[in-house]
């Protein structure tokens, strides 16, 4: 919690016919972080892959191309495969697979390729039902031209004018005028100016077929469909190869990557002819586990030693490390940076502060069930990775936005508890008032109580950019030394209290226009911090650094957007609920009394009021919750730039051992 | 207290605190966004600090919403 995991360098040395086992040792621990070899020199080069890599890639590539062809999709696995026999049937099986389903696949393709070329000779015969002649009379003329296509127009006269000798035929098809022109061959360009004059003329093409229409589309629609059932045969047959063998394509799969990682991992050690080493990381707690297994595998012959030297702290490897549920909240650290390896990881901060201000913007019964059940739905559906973790998080946050709702005594913008606002009693939907708990009068009405929420929520700004401000001195304090510490940070801290102290006192009184009381101690003492905290400032950052005391004051106003957003969120939900209540309940308190009509659109206003609404309480609530932690929390002591942690080896799915 | 027509002024005052600072922070924004965009479509890991700078000229609309709070719920 709060810092990342404790590393070990290690490194690892032994003969070169202990690799392999050492390789495959580490790679089933999954716990070394192989930091790369690059500094090649005369006696130490970079490895070769071992020799079976270049096949085993050829395997794998294979498996790819089949698995693609069939679709196959990766889901969770039915029954896991050892991959202990995996390996003796992997060169035959793979082969096999591939010879029936690429001279399936190429015959699908060619099968589809026909069906197209049919379907486009038959929409090029479609036309010719509407004339009178077969498909061979059009063409096998030596010194006659035909012309054919649509044309709207009447082209008589302007062809008579360019020759007499000449048969058109006319005819209709959907609709539109079409014709067939036979004329000599001399008189052809005349004849095709005339018809690029006609903006309505398209031509169209004679098909490549002889006989008469109709009987030829009866032929073609015939073979078409010969040719799609056939087409539906041998897709029916690759889905059956499918079915049997996704399960063994997905473990083959993943058998094969782990191998392929194996045997390129060489490239990643320093060798010499006789000899290797690996350099890496491990997580402390796990060096002792990584020793006995190794010396287990080679026989006690391999050589591991911790390495004590000082290195920068940008190479060490950082694997966060918190509390069950506070991991998913390790995805918002991550996606703005890794820490470096001293620094503090805020991870299980955020767990706290995240869904906090999600809530206190939210705040709504009804809204939290509903995004609570979302978050559920999407959390059993990707049971890992980034969306499991992010369903997590809006999980807890819907739950927390529950209980804010019930203080706020709202349910989808409807009063829960009977209140008294604006001087009028209104009927809340449990029908009794709200409770006192610790003092509160339940519901804390938001509209009603702006100027207090508002101080609330300032307040909740200043505790937490100096909770920021404290982890940043301790960064600062390990990074640098306390002196730097204070300069950089515990001037903040004391700028910032000083100036709260101050203002709270001035501020009452320039409100309510009264003297200032400037012997008030509280305000002296807090003027006097305020100041000495600038003087460190500048002597620590320089001159300059007067300009950033407006952002201290801007980043506890930003604050303020928590309230804002919840009072938007809620005057949206309002808005919706008069709307739509006014249109079907009243006048007088009468269920439909308007109209059953006036009633539906009420109630569509209903729904798709709330539905963005609850959209826009996802988005809204979320992400300004998150940009507080980013903007406002972290840049007071988080830098981040660390490595990732990740370890050489597989998390198995679909094989074990 | 404010008399009636006052409180009009007011509520025009409070809106345009909030209406003006808006549309001048979307106009800092516009650019800042596209440059983060941009940079995101290059390397993901962009995002944290895309999404830091493009919320920088944010705290504008903030001021002016306090302004706007002050205003109708303090005088």
């Amino acid at each position: 919690m709060l810092k990342p995991t404790k590393m070990t360098r290690v490194m690892i040395a032994g003969t070169r016919d202990l690799m392999e086992p050492a390789i495959s040792t580490l790679h089933r621990l999954n716990v070394l972080h192989i930091s790369d070899y690059s500094e090649e020199n005369e006696d130490f080069k970079i490895g070769r892959p071992l020799k079976n890599a270049s096949k085993l890639s050829e395997y794998l590539l294979s498996l790819r191309a089949i698995s693609n062809q069939l679709g196959v999709k990766e889901k969770e696995p039915s029954l896991k495969q050892s991959s202990a026999e995996l390996p003796s049937r992997i060169d035959e099986k793979i082969s096999n697979l591939q010879k029936e389903v690429s001279s399936r696949f190429d015959e699908l393709r060619s099968i589809e390729f026909n069906i197209k070329e049919k379907e486009d000779l038959v929409s090029s015969i479609k036309p010719f039902f509407g004339l009178p002649l077969p498909l061979d009379d059009y063409v096998g003329y030596e010194t006659l031209k035909v012309f054919t296509g649509y044309i709207d127009a009447d082209i008589e006269p302007g062809i008579s004018k360019i020759t007499e000798k000449y048969e058109l035929i006319t005819g209709e098809h959907e609709k539109r005028k079409i014709f067939a022109l036979f004329v000599p061959v001399a008189f052809a360009d005349d004849i095709q100016k005339l018809l690029q004059e006609e903006r309505s003329y398209v031509e169209f093409k004679v098909p490549d077929l002889k006989g008469n229409p109709p009987v030829l589309l009866g032929e073609l629609t015939k073979e078409i469909a010969i040719l799609k059932e056939k087409h539906a045969s041998i897709k029916a047959e690759l889905d059956n190869i499918r079915k049997e063998y996704s399960d063994f394509i997905m473990a083959a799969d993943e058998y094969l990557s782990m191998e392929t990682q194996k045997a390129e991992a060489p490239l990643r050690f320093a060798t010499s002819p006789n000899a290797f080493i690996i350099d890496g990381w491990v997580p402390s707690r796990k060096y002792d586990e990584i020793e006995s297994e190794l010396q287990k595998s080679t026989g006690g012959l391999a050589y591991l030693t911790r390495l004590e030297e000082e290195v920068k702290e940008e190479e060490i490897p950082i694997e966060l490390e918190n509390p069950a549920p506070a991991k998913p909240f390790e995805l918002l650290i991550n996606t703005f940076a890794t820490p470096k390896y001293r620094e503090i990881d805020p991870a299980s901060l955020v767990f706290i502060t995240f869904p906090l201000f999600y809530a206190i913007m939210l705040g709504d019964v009804g809204y939290g069930i509903l995004i609570a059940g979302i978050a559920a739905v999407i959390k059993n559906k990707f049971k890992s990775g980034g969306l499991n973790a992010l369903a997590v998080i809006l999980f807890l946050s819907a739950v927390l936005s529950v209980l804010l709702g019930f203080i706020y005594g709202e349910f989808f913008g409807f009063p829960l508890f009977n209140a008294v606002t604006n001087g009028e009693m209104e009927q809340g939907l449990l029908g009794i008032a709200g409770p006192v708990i610790a003092g509160i009068h339940i519901p804390v009405h938001r509209f009603e109580s702006v100027q207090s929420l508002l101080l609330i929520t300032l307040l909740i700004g200043i505790v937490h950019i100096f909770l920021g401000l404290v982890l940043g001195f301790r960064n600062i304090t390990i990074e640098h030394g306390l002196k730097h510490a204070i300069y950089e940070k515990g001037s903040w801290m004391m700028i910032l209290i000083g100036g709260v102290a101050a203002i709270a006192k001035l501020m009452p009184a320039l409100m309510s226009k009264l003297p200032v009381q400037s012997h008030d101690p509280v305000f002296i003492g807090g003027v006097g911090l305020a100041v000495i905290g600038i003087i460190l400032l500048i002597k620590g950052e320089g001159f300059i650094s007067i300009m950033e005391i407006p952002t201290l004051l801007s980043n506890v106003l930003s604050y303020a957007r928590i309230l804002a957003i919840g009072l938007s969120s809620a005057g949206i939900a309002l808005a919706v609920n008069t709307l739509s209540m006014k249109l079907f309940i009243r006048p007088e308190g009468i269920l439909l009394g308007k109209g059953i009509g006036l009633a539906l659109v009420g109630v569509l206003i209903l729904l798709i009021g709330h539905l963005i609404n609850l959209l826009l309480g996802i988005l809204g609530p979320g992400l300004h919750s998150l940009r507080l932690q980013y903007v406002e929390f972290f840049t007071k002591f988080y830098e981040g730039g660390g490595k990732k942690y990740v370890p050489f080896g597989y998390n198995r799915k679909y094989t074990e051992e | 207290m404010v008399d009636p027509t006052q409180a009009g002024m007011v509520a025009v005052g409070a809106g345009l605190a909030v209406g003006l600072a808006g549309i001048g922070a979307g106009l800092g924004e516009q650019a800042i966004g596209a440059a983060a965009v941009g940079a995101m479509a290059e390397d993901e890991k962009f995002f944290g600090k895309g999404l830091l700078m493009t919320v920088i000229p944010e705290s504008i609309v903030i001021f002016g919403l306090v302004v706007a709070l002050i205003l109708l719920f303090v005088f």
